[in-house]
C-alpha cells in the first residue's frame, strides 16, 4: 500500500497512466516476448510512475508511460535475457554495412504477399526481430507514435529512429513478402 | 554513408508516416515519380502498415493486472457492484487530473462552455477506454448503429461508415455530457479508438483547446451540431478522419 501518497497523486495516476495500461502491456509483450513476463514488468513500471507521478510534467503521458515501461522491460531484459542485449552495437554497425549491398541481393519482396499475411505470420515476424528494431516498429506501427515521441521513448536521435524503422520494416517485408516454406 | 535526412531509402518511410514537412513532400514526390523501385518501396512499406494495423489483434490489459496496480496505488476498488460509483468518481479525478496537470497555460487562454466540454468529452473518451467494453452497441453497420441510438437519445446521430478510409466503424455508446445525454461513435484506427460525439448545440468551439491530457480533439460545426471527436491518434491522423467524416456526412 502506497503510504504517505495524497489523493492528488492516485487522481493524477488515474488520468496519466492507467488509460495507456493497453499500451503498456503491449510493449512490454513485444519487448520480453511474452504475457506473464510483461505482466510483471508493467506493474514493476506502474509502481515506478507511481512514486514519480508529482514530477511529471504533464505533456504526453501515454509516451511518459511507455518510457518507464521500456526501462522496466529492458531491466528484465537484462536479468532474464541478457544475450537479447549484448549485440545491439554490433548490430546497427552490421546493418550499415550490409544494407549498402543489400538492394541487389535478395528477391525483391512482392506488395501481394506482404497484404496476405496472416495475423500469426506477422506475430512471429515481428518477434524475430532484434529488440531496438522491434520496439520501434511497434512503436510506429502497433501503436502510432510519431518520430519525435518514439525518439524521446527509446532515447535516441530521430535519425536512428529513422535507420532502426527502415530496417525493421525491410526485414519484416522480406520475411513475410518472399515465398518460403 | 548519406545522413538519414536525405537517404530516399530512409526517407521513403518517412514520407509514408507523414512525418516530412510540406516543401520535403513535394520535393520527395517528384522523387517517387522519377524512381519505380522507390514507389514500389512506398507501395510495400504501405501494404504492411495496413497489415499490421488490421490483422494484429488489440489487445486490452489483463483485467487482473489492472486490479492489482489499482490496488497496489491505493486505488482499491473492492466489488464488481461498486464499480459503477467508483467510475463515477474515477471520471471526476480524471477531469480535476486534467486541470491540475495542465497548469494554467490554457486556462488562461481559453475560458468558455467549450472547454468544460471537450474535457468531459476527454474523460468520457478516457473511461470508456478503461471500461471492459468501450461501447455500448457493437457493429460495423452504420444500420445497425443508428436506429440503437433511437428511443435512448431525442437526435438521432449522423452515422457514416469510413471503413475504406482506413476508419473502421465500431459502434456507439451514449455520454452524459453535463446532464445531457450525447450520442457517441466509435471508430478505430488501427490500435486505437476514435470517439466522435456529436451535440446539438450551436456553440462556438473553435476556441477549444487541440490536446487535453495527452489525447488529441478536434472540433467543427455542422448544421448546428457540434462534431467533437476524441483519440490518442496523432494530430494530423484525427484531422484526416475528421475529413473523412465530414466529405462521407456531406455526400
Amino acid at each position: 500500500m502506497a503510504s504517505g501518497s495524497s489523493d492528488d497523486d492516485r487522481a493524477r495516476f488515474a488520468s496519466v497512466v492507467l488509460p495507456h495500461l493497453a499500451d503498456a502491456h503491449a510493449l512490454a509483450r513485444w519487448i520480453t516476448g511474452n504475457r506473464s513476463d510483461a505482466e510483471d514488468v508493467v506493474q514493476e513500471a506502474c509502481l515506478r510512475a507511481f512514486r514519480g507521478i508529482a514530477g511529471f510534467s504533464g505533456a504526453n503521458g501515454r509516451a511518459w508511460v511507455l518510457t518507464i515501461v521500456r526501462h522496466a522491460a529492458y531491466t528484465w531484459l537484462g536479468k532474464n535475457r541478457p544475450a537479447a542485449l549484448v549485440m545491439t552495437d554490433d548490430l546497427e554497425a552490421a546493418e550499415r554495412n550490409r544494407a549498402d549491398g543489400a538492394c541487389d541481393g535478395p528477391p525483391t519482396p512482392e506488395t501481394a504477399l506482404i497484404a496476405k499475411t496472416d495475423a500469426a505470420r506477422l506475430e512471429s515476424a515481428i518477434a524475430e526481430l532484434p529488440v531496438p528494431f522491434r520496439e520501434t516498429l511497434v512503436l510506429r506501427d502497433v501503436q502510432g507514435l510519431d518520430y519525435r515521441e518514439i525518439a524521446d521513448v527509446t532515447k535516441v536521435p530521430i535519425g536512428t529512429v529513422m535507420s532502426r524503422l527502415a530496417r525493421a520494416r525491410g526485414r519484416l517485408m522480406a520475411s513475410i513478402g518472399t515465398d518460403k516454406p | 554513408m548519406s545522413a538519414p535526412e536525405q537517404d530516399p531509402r530512409l526517407l521513403v518511410h518517412a514520407y509514408v508516416d507523414g512525418e516530412l514537412d510540406p516543401a520535403h513532400g513535394l520535393e520527395f514526390e517528384r522523387q517517387l515519380a522519377a524512381a519505380p523501385s522507390l514507389a514500389a518501396e512506398r507501395e510495400r512499406i504501405e501494404a504492411l502498415r495496413r497489415v499490421i494495423g488490421e490483422r494484429l489483434p488489440r489487445e486490452s490489459a489483463p483485467p487482473a493486472l489492472v486490479r492489482r496496480i489499482e490496488a497496489a496505488v491505493g486505488l482499491a476498488q473492492p466489488a464488481r457492484a461498486a464499480s459503477r460509483p467508483s467510475w463515477r468518481a474515477l471520471a471526476a479525478s480524471v477531469v480535476l487530473a486534467c486541470f491540475i496537470g495542465s497548469g494554467g497555460t490554457w486556462l488562461a487562454l481559453h475560458s468558455g462552455s467549450a472547454d468544460t466540454t471537450a474535457d468531459l468529452l476527454v474523460a468520457s473518451h478516457v473511461r470508456s477506454l478503461m471500461a471492459s467494453q468501450p461501447i455500448d452497441v457493437a457493429s460495423s453497420d452504420s444500420h445497425t448503429v443508428k436506429p440503437w441510438f433511437n428511443g435512448r437519445i431525442t437526435d438521432a446521430p449522423r452515422v457514416v461508415e469510413l471503413a475504406d478510409e482506413g476508419f473502421p466503424l465500431v459502434g456507439g455508446r451514449i455520454d452524459v455530457i453535463g446532464r445531457t445525454p450525447v450520442a457517441t461513435l466509435v471508430y478505430r484506427r488501427r490500435q486505437h479508438l476514435i470517439s466522435l460525439s456529436e451535440i446539438p448545440d450551436g456553440h462556438d468551439t473553435s476556441a477549444a483547446p487541440r490536446t487535453i491530457a495527452g489525447y488529441n480533439v478536434v472540433s467543427w460545426n455542422e448544421a448546428g451540431v457540434n462534431y467533437w471527436a476524441v483519440s490518442d491518434v496523432s494530430e494530423p491522423e484525427l484531422d484526416a478522419f475528421a475529413k473523412a467524416f465530414r466529405t462521407a456526412s456531406s455526400g
